[in-house]
């Protein structure tokens, strides 16, 4: 299922520089947001095990360290996918766009990803997800056309 | 919170499947009998009822029978956890849109 959350940003940073610090420094520019949190007694300090498989952890001012999800993609420069939660997935892409980086994040519902491996190996069924983003798209037109 | 994330992992759940997505889109229309659903999805009643096993039980469609015949399913949207899913995609589009713009003050500080 692709119910989609996509929002970019561009930025004065090569794509490698800016993937170094969107993963290293996470803990320094993530800011605490009450409506959102990844554990239930957040906010804690975020970071990432900079490896294929590595985890995605919130530590506790207790020292309590939460699993938030698995690194599933780690493409230094490029990619990054980890799990967020039982059913949803990040994916950050980072690309060359003049002298500047734009970075995406897509936030969706991983369930959506028709094969377990598309993660990992690219989008070979990007047409399959595009045509569900956009069906998502339509409903939620719907939606607020009409009220819930 | 917990308690909603709960429920929004069912209603993405639920909605991963291409058939039990095209039933919702039917429903959006109006209302439908489950020989009708059937048929115009195609499947076959036991796998029918199996997906609409699994959206009643997120919540997302409500069944109910006419008066003149206990028998006969009628299937109908409940709009509720569509409601809560988008409030969730608003929410989480909020929450990245804030995160981006200070991961790009801080990459340009630090850059």
């Amino acid at each position: 299922m692709t119910p989609q959350v996509l929002v970019s940003v561009r930025l004065k940073a090569s794509p490698a520089r800016a993937f170094e610090i969107f993963t290293r420094d996470v803990a320094l520019w993530w800011t605490p947001n009450a409506l959102f949190r990844f554990t239930p007694r957040s906010p804690g300090t975020l970071a990432f095990e900079p490896h294929e498989g590595g985890r995605f952890t919130e530590t506790l001012a207790n020292g309590t360290v939460f699993e938030i999800g698995r690194i599933r993609v780690w493409e230094p420069g490029e990619r990054l996918v980890f799990g967020s939660g039982q059913e949803t997935e990040v994916e950050v892409t980072f690309e060359t766009v003049g002298a500047e980086t734009r970075v995406t994040v897509v936030h969706r519902g991983w369930d959506s990803v028709p094969d377990e491996h598309v993660a990992r190996h690219g989008f070979p069924n990007a047409i399959f997800l595009r045509r569900h983003g956009e069906w998502w798209q339509v409903l939620l037109a719907r939606l607020r056309e009409h009220g819930p | 919170m917990s308690q909603r994330v709960a429920g929004i992992d069912r209603t993405l759940a639920a909605l991963a499947d291409p058939h039990r997505r095209h039933v919702v889109e039917l429903l959006r229309e109006r209302p439908h009998r489950a020989g009708e659903l059937a048929q115009r999805t195609g499947l076959a009643l036991p796998a029918m009822s199996r997906h609409m096993r699994q959206l009643r039980e997120c919540g997302l469609v409500v069944e109910s029978h006419p008066k003149f015949d206990a028998r006969v399913r009628i299937y109908a949207l409940d709009p509720k956890p569509m409601a809560e899913l988008k409030r969730w995609l608003e929410e989480t589009e909020a929450l990245w849109s804030t995160q981006l713009a200070a991961f790009k003050r801080h990459a340009e500080r630090v850059s």
